[in-house]
């Protein structure tokens, strides 16, 4: 077991064109660099935050051509063509609104690191069930954890966004029921 | 809110839920946290000059360094600094009860995550290459990895070595009456051992942040931490440098849970910081905190107690030993309130002795974690008396009801005791939870049952520390009431409660008040711990509010040519006879800067009349119902529902309140059914969130909190803060919850379900 993570030798750097947030950007990143580690190192996009760096936490998460993705597991060369999207770049979305004031109403964060996250993952999946597809909004954040709040306040913010009338249409699913002890 | 009354005992009771949240919370942005656009303490990426840090770490538990070579580091590319044992300027050793914890180790390594050197280089990926270019040659020396063995092996402190050779830090027992007499007499007694694990705290944002240096040699901090001016003194020390060289400045932190109370990247960075001249930013990565952070004491203890024919509890015998692991940290501290949880603070027991040792190991480094050792005793006490109800042939309930103190008893420690609620409302309000209607059930795949525990705590850091806190209010040029604590805001509502503290004390809208934490060159409010915020910053207000409005309004009358009388506090001014006389903002600019400024610091109250000071003085209770699920097939437990009553006095935030508890819960969860960071020969076996396993949304249950609120009119100190209150009786209901669906009854935590699984099966043998 090497003492800590392993690292390549001395990465090779190369410009890597993609588009951020609607607009056209090209970053140099090194083969090994992650989409977490492009966003993070201009310091301009905090949104995306390290939790665990191998897929698990979500607080990196990003819109990847519209899917919620973890940005740590997205490697820089994947990255050329592709159109990606956080929560700095949302802040005029309908969908991102109702997210946001969902969670905000609801009181569904505290520390609040892992909030833009949990957003991501519900953007996504609101706009998957506009679609038409049968999706679970409480399974869209399966891949987000949250260590402060226990989760009640998301489980209410969901609730409302799968309520009938919401950005959401509700097809009488698990989430638009308002669940009570 | 709802209004209901149960069994007449209980005058007032409050669901909070959803409507509670949504119409209390906060007008005050939280969009910003949603948005991104907080800055966290390890998002500081644009300052100029900004290097970064790496620290190297041992690949031993337990072994003498006999060399460490960084002279091929510091030719690495981008390199600008590489620091060792010898380039401390000043004290080498750090921690909050005892600095026993090196910044660099000298001569031996005492944990995995031990610090040996650290590297400033340009980019991460250069500092971590430099770090694999330090060469550090080890003597392995025998790893003490059993608590339960540890004294018996050689001191790996070597301070300890001359004093007898023991890996014993602290031993210490409380006692009351005559045990041995008391036990003679009892009928039923219950024997067990029970054992609860090394959780990690896991907040979401990993230790981190930036050391700024001043160019005259002090130096700025921003890090992740929970006590500022605490920080400055020990960051002074190591820095060699005066206290007024040294400042922390605070930033948002994404959670801490007593994870970020010590000491983690602030030395490595400051030194670094000194040493270049630039600022330098280190963020641990979640190996690295894995291996190097601190964790919850696992304990290991034997409880004996006993009750009589009439179900009174009259023995009550434990000896518990905690693994503090390589450093002290706060493990005394720790100790310390493990035993007064564990002499079960809310019941009646004639004679007690208990006593518990605090040893150290090669298993990294325990301290400070939210419920602080108290809801380790609490699972162990609870359980108890369970067993004790099952051997009397009585309910659970039943045998509490009978032994529960009453307001006006004396504590457990013979202090006085200030109640919010009679704990037998407590109890029953729980005992009138809808989770017991639903019955046992079995599907035959699922096993349902139901459970319950109680829990008490008191507020403030407990026997002997020095715990006050101070606080500042002044009119800012800006016109806005600006309210100064030392506290840090890692996510506990603190901000929103201030702040609504203050509309409700002055009569003002939240739009008109500034609230500014953690600033070491503010107030100083003592550590961001044991949920004494709550209580010092509503003591504090209380004092200060008066006297702070007497002088605006005394000012605001010679401004306006008023009747001092006539005037009054409201939304966005002062007002007269209803109409606005001025805008705090013209008040503010009628005086000199500073001009409207008041102090007030107090001593966290103790119980007044006890031998010694002893903490637990504001006792806050918690009952919490559990229903769970258990899998016939796979032994896998899942929690779906958590009822809790609490009493904690009135609710000033309420969906802080709620929330406190409902993240609590969660994490007493985790270290019930999966949280454990196992350590075999003193490596851990989990080094990231893919194999240490915290609650996901579809762990979590659904909640109600039930707030009981009798608070006595005449109480000084209605206010409590309940950020560990909900974690305190979890455990105990879960296990409860499953013996009433399995008939086992599981004393080692976290449930493992294979063993439960194999002892289902021993059961269903002998039915
Ligand atoms: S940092 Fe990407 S999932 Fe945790
Ligand atoms: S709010 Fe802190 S981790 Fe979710």
């Amino acid at each position: 077991m090497s003492d800590h993570y392993p690292l390549p030798e001395t990465p090779a750097q190369q410009n890597i064109s993609f588009e951020l947030n609607g607009e056209a950007v090209t970053r140099s990143a090194s083969d090994a660099g992650t989409l977490l580690d492009i966003l993070r190192e201009s310091g301009q996009i905090t949104s995306a935050r390290p939790g665990c760096r191998v897929g698990r936490c979500g607080a990196c998460q990003v819109l990847l051509d519209g899917c919620a993705v973890p940005s740590c597991l997205v490697m820089a060369w994947q990255l050329p063509g592709r159109h990606v999207q956080t929560v700095e770049g949302l802040n005029k979305d309908p969908d991102f609104l109702a997210v946001r004031d969902a969670l905000a109403s609801e009181s569904a964060l505290q520390c609040g690191y892992c909030t833009p996250g949990f957003a991501v993952s519900l953007v996504a999946g609101i706009r998957q069930r506009r679609q038409g597809s049968k999706v679970d909004l409480t399974e869209c954040v399966a891949g987000n954890l949250c260590r402060c709040t226990g989760y009640g306040g998301l489980r209410r913010a969901i609730a409302r966004l799968a309520a009938p009338g919401c950005a959401d249409e509700a097809d009488g699913r698990s989430t638009s029921e308002q669940e009570k002890l | 809110m709802t209004s209901e009354n149960l069994q007449g005992a209980v005058r007032k009771l409050m669901t909070l839920d959803g409507n509670s949240v949504r119409n209390a919370t906060s007008k005050m942005d939280l969009a910003p946290r949603i948005e991104g656009g907080l800055a966290y303490a390890t998002d500081q990426r644009h300052l100029p000059g900004l290097l970064h840090g790496a620290i190297l770490r041992s690949t031993c538990a337990h072994a003498l360094i006999t060399r460490v070579d960084t002279s091929r580091a510091l030719n690495m590319p981008g390199v600008h600094a590489v620091i060792k044992a010898d380039d401390v300027p000043g004290l080498n050793r750090f921690g909050i009860v005892i600095r026993d914890q090196p910044v660099f180790c000298d001569d031996r390594v005492r944990y995995e995550g031990d610090a040996i050197a650290a590297v400033a280089a340009d980019t991460p990926e250069q500092a971590r290459a430099a770090l694999d270019a330090i060469e550090v040659d080890y003597q392995p020396l025998p790893v003490v990895s059993d608590a339960s063995l540890a004294e018996q092996q050689t001191a790996i402190h070597s301070s300890h070595e001359e004093h007898g050779g023991s890996n014993l830090l602290v031993r210490e027992t409380l006692e009351c009456g005559d045990i041995d007499d008391a036990l003679s007499r009892c009928t039923v007694i219950a024997e067990h051992h029970y054992q609860t694990p090394r959780q990690m705290h896991v907040f979401m944002e990993t230790e981190g942040g930036v050391a700024i240096p001043d160019g005259k040699g002090g130096v700025l901090f921003r890090v992740g931490c929970q006590s500022g001016h605490r920080d400055v003194e020990q960051l002074a020390d190591i820095l060699g440098v005066a206290r007024e060289k040294v400042a922390v400045e605070s930033m948002a932190t994404g959670g801490a849970f007593g994870g970020k109370d010590e000491l983690t990247v602030q030395p490595a960075a400051g030194l670094l910081a000194l040493k270049t001249g630039r600022p330098v930013m280190i963020h641990l990565d979640r190996f690295e905190s894995c291996r190097a952070g601190i964790k919850r004491h696992p304990v290991s203890v034997k409880m004996t107690t006993g009750c009589d024919a009439a179900g009174r509890l009259l023995a009550h015998k434990v000896e518990a030993v905690l693994d503090t692991g390589a450093y002290a940290s706060l493990g005394p501290a720790v100790l310390e309130n493990y035993l007064d949880h564990a002499t079960a603070p809310l019941y009646r027991i004639e004679a007690y002795r208990v006593s518990g040792r605090l040893v150290y190991t090669n298993n990294g480094v325990c301290g400070a974690f939210r419920g602080f050792g108290g809801n380790q005793a609490t699972f162990a006490v609870e359980s108890q008396l369970d067993e004790l109800a099952r051997g009397l042939g009585i309910e659970p309930a039943t045998l509490r009801r009978i032994n529960l103190r009453s307001p006006g008893d004396a504590g457990s420690r013979n202090q006085t005791v200030r109640w919010t609620a009679p704990p037998a409302d407590v109890l029953a309000a729980a005992v009138a939870s809808p989770l017991w209607s639903r019955g046992d059930t079995d599907n035959g795949r699922w096993l349902t049952g139901t459970g319950m525990a109680m829990g008490a705590q008191g507020n403030g850091l407990g026997d002997g520390l020095p715990d006050s806190g101070g606080g500042r209010i002044s009119l800012s040029p800006a016109g806005r009431i600006c309210v100064e604590f030392g506290f840090t805001d890692y996510g506990q509502n603190i901000v929103e409660s201030i702040t609504r503290s203050v509309c409700n004390g002055v009569g003002c809208r939240e739009a008109d008040v500034e609230v500014v934490l953690g600033s070491s060159r503010g107030p100083d409010s003592g550590p961001t711990s044991a949920s004494r915020s709550t209580v010092l910053v509503h003591g504090v207000l209380a004092s200060i509010l008066p006297r702070w409005m007497d002088a605006v309004r005394g000012h605001a009358a010679r401004v306006s040519g008023q009747p001092e009388k006539g005037l009054e506090f409201g939304p966005g001014g002062i007002f007269s006879d209803g109409r606005q006389v001025l805008s705090y903002r013209e008040l503010a600019e009628s005086t000199n800067p500073g001009g409207m400024t008041a102090n007030a610091s107090q001593d966290f109250p103790v119980a007044p009349d006890s031998e010694h000071p002893v903490g637990r003085y504001l006792q806050l209770q918690i009952a919490t119902v559990a229903r769970v699920e258990v899998d016939r097939i796979t032994g896998r437990v899942r929690v779906t529902d958590l009822h809790h009553v609490t009493a904690a006095g009135p609710v000033i935030y309420p969906p802080g309140y709620l929330g406190q508890i409902e993240g609590a819960a969660v994490m007493g969860q985790g270290m019930t059914l999966t949280e454990d960071m196992t350590a075999h020969e003193g490596r851990y076996q989990a080094d990231n969130l893919d194999q240490y396993l915290i609650p996901t949304f579809h762990d979590a249950p659904l909640q109600r909190v039930d707030v009981l609120d009798n608070t006595p009119e005449d109480d000084p100190y209605p206010v409590r803060g309940v950020g560990e209150l909900g974690i305190e009786a979890v455990a105990p209901a879960i296990t409860a919850a499953i013996e009433a669906a399995t008939g086992v009854r599981v004393r080692r935590l976290p449930v493992d379900p294979g063993d439960l699984l194999v002892a289902m099966a021993a059961q269903e043998q002998n039915l």
